[in-house]
């Protein structure tokens, strides 16, 4: 994944990191190693990662469509037929991972794992099929739902990170990470709270491995426990962090699921700016006491605001316009033209995801953050379950 | 990965010389260029540009 943002207010506000090589006053134990700058990737390199991910993309397809033909009539037919798209995909992609780690050639052909950039264009994508009056009627349940799940799991976090005597810092990254919407949580809170790189990368490791799993455990909960689709889908949009793994959980557990949990991830990832500037206003007077810290502005609200909500938006606008306009019968057939077009989207992104998982920055930090991440996991769980069924319940898709 | 950008889901870059998180780059951000593409792509499609076959 290409590497992470930070708020502006890293480099204006008094208390800014360190030089290189000089202690870090507000960390006194945090003296900071000299590296070397990163050089940038080399086109040739770049290119062949991109025809390494459509090569792995086509094999995916290639493993769906033919996959359940080659074991009819045999034993493993019965688990072949409901393997999807996400499923192959994550898996090339893990070979793919380890392959090039072997081969050394990782670092080179990284810049072309674009997993942001191409779930985003699946998600604006996925909104042509979203009708519009669907997202008017979740926005509400969706906000309360996000309101209070964010509320309850970073202050459950929060708690648990400082009973296990977790540094402040890491404890707000995990805090946003697990009740928000993942890596970006995390690197918004890192930059209000001027975290360290290291807790940074740790914090984004911590998300993906949680994330891949709950991948294939949150439908598997869903069939267990007979849930709706409009429940699955808030439960699933409430829960996984990424919002790739929220595509992926979607689509196994159904298309009406899926736009649901799109919706209210979406919804979820709108409140990052909120989250980022009370942080940022908690770490600046009350934890660091810098009473002359510049005040965070609304500004940073829409500095933060993901954009390509505004797309999924504008491509639900233009798909219900336009089924109105021709009818059914002449659309249907058209939107699920871009419907495969969104899956191709969303196989290289999930390809991406295996290929760039990364768990060496897991080992630095032991047992603890590990425990925190995990507890609050199960919490969210519980409680974005209890949300969606009251929310949810009835819920007409 | 050697760039920094405004992505969810996206690791960081690896330690740098002031320990803290940095301030982006300036660059066209990858939300607004997935919007762009997104809705180039549909607008292709119901146009009928793109149609059934031509996509993979």
């Amino acid at each position: 994944m290409s590497a992470g943002d930070a708020t502006a207010l890293d480099s204006t506000s008094p208390g800014t990191g360190p030089r290189a090589g000089q202690p870090d006053a507000r960390v006194p134990d945090a003296r900071v190693p000299v590296e070397a700058p990163t050089p940038p990737p080399s086109v040739a390199w770049t290119v062949a990662g991109l025809l390494l991910m459509v090569l792995l993309a086509a094999l995916t397809r290639f493993l769906e469509l033919n996959v359940p033909v080659w074991t009819e009539g045999t034993p493993l037919a019965r688990i072949a037929k409901p393997v999807e798209f996400p499923v192959y995909a994550i898996a090339l992609g893990l070979l793919g991972n380890a392959v090039l780690v072997a081969t050394n050639l990782k670092d080179k052909v990284a810049a072309a794992f674009r997993t942001e950039l191409f779930i985003k264009t699946g998600v604006v994508l996925l909104g042509a099929s979203v009708n519009l009056s669907l997202i008017v009627t979740a926005a509400v349940p969706a906000i309360v739902q996000a309101l209070v799940l964010i509320s309850s799991v970073f202050l459950f976090t929060w708690w648990v990170g400082g009973k296990l005597g977790l540094d402040d810092k890491l404890r707000a990254l995990l805090s946003s990470a697990v009740s928000i919407c993942g890596v970006s949580a995390a690197i918004s809170a890192a930059g209000a709270v001027q975290a360290k790189r290291e807790q940074l990368a740790y914090a984004a490791s911590l998300v993906i491995v949680f994330a891949l799993p709950s991948i294939f455990v949150l439908p598997w909960l869903v069939d267990l426990l007979g849930l709706s689709p409009a429940v699955a889908g808030a439960w699933i949009g409430g829960n996984i962090d990424t919002t790739a793994a929220v595509a992926a959980a979607g689509t196994l557990a159904g298309e009406d699921a899926l736009a649901l949990a799109t919706i209210v991830k979406s919804t979820q990832n709108a409140l990052i700016g909120v989250v980022a500037i009370a942080l940022t206003a908690y770490f600046a007077f009350k934890v660091e006491r810098r009473p002359d810290a510049a005040a965070p502005g609304v500004g940073e609200l829409w500095r933060r605001f993901p954009k390509f909500v505004l797309g999924f938006l504008a491509a639900s606008v233009i798909g219900t316009l336009y089924l109105a306009q021709v009818g059914s019968d002449v659309g249907k057939p058209v939107i699920t033209v871009a419907n495969d077009l969104r899956t191709l989207f969303f196989i290289l992104a999930f390809v991406s995801i295996g290929l760039e998982l990364r768990v060496k920055a897991l080992r630095a930090a032991g047992w603890r953050p590990v425990a925190v991440f995990g507890l609050a996991t199960v919490f969210n769980l519980v409680v974005g379950l209890a949300l969606a069924s009251v929310l949810f319940a009835g819920f007409e898709l | 990965m050697t760039h920094i950008s405004h992505d969810p889901d996206a690791a960081p870059e690896p330690a740098s010389g002031s320990g803290a998180v940095p301030r982006p780059r300036r660059r066209l951000s990858e939300d607004w260029i997935a919007t762009a593409l997104g809705l180039i792509l549909l607008t292709l499609v119901l146009t009928g540009v793109l149609a059934d076959g031509l996509v993979p």
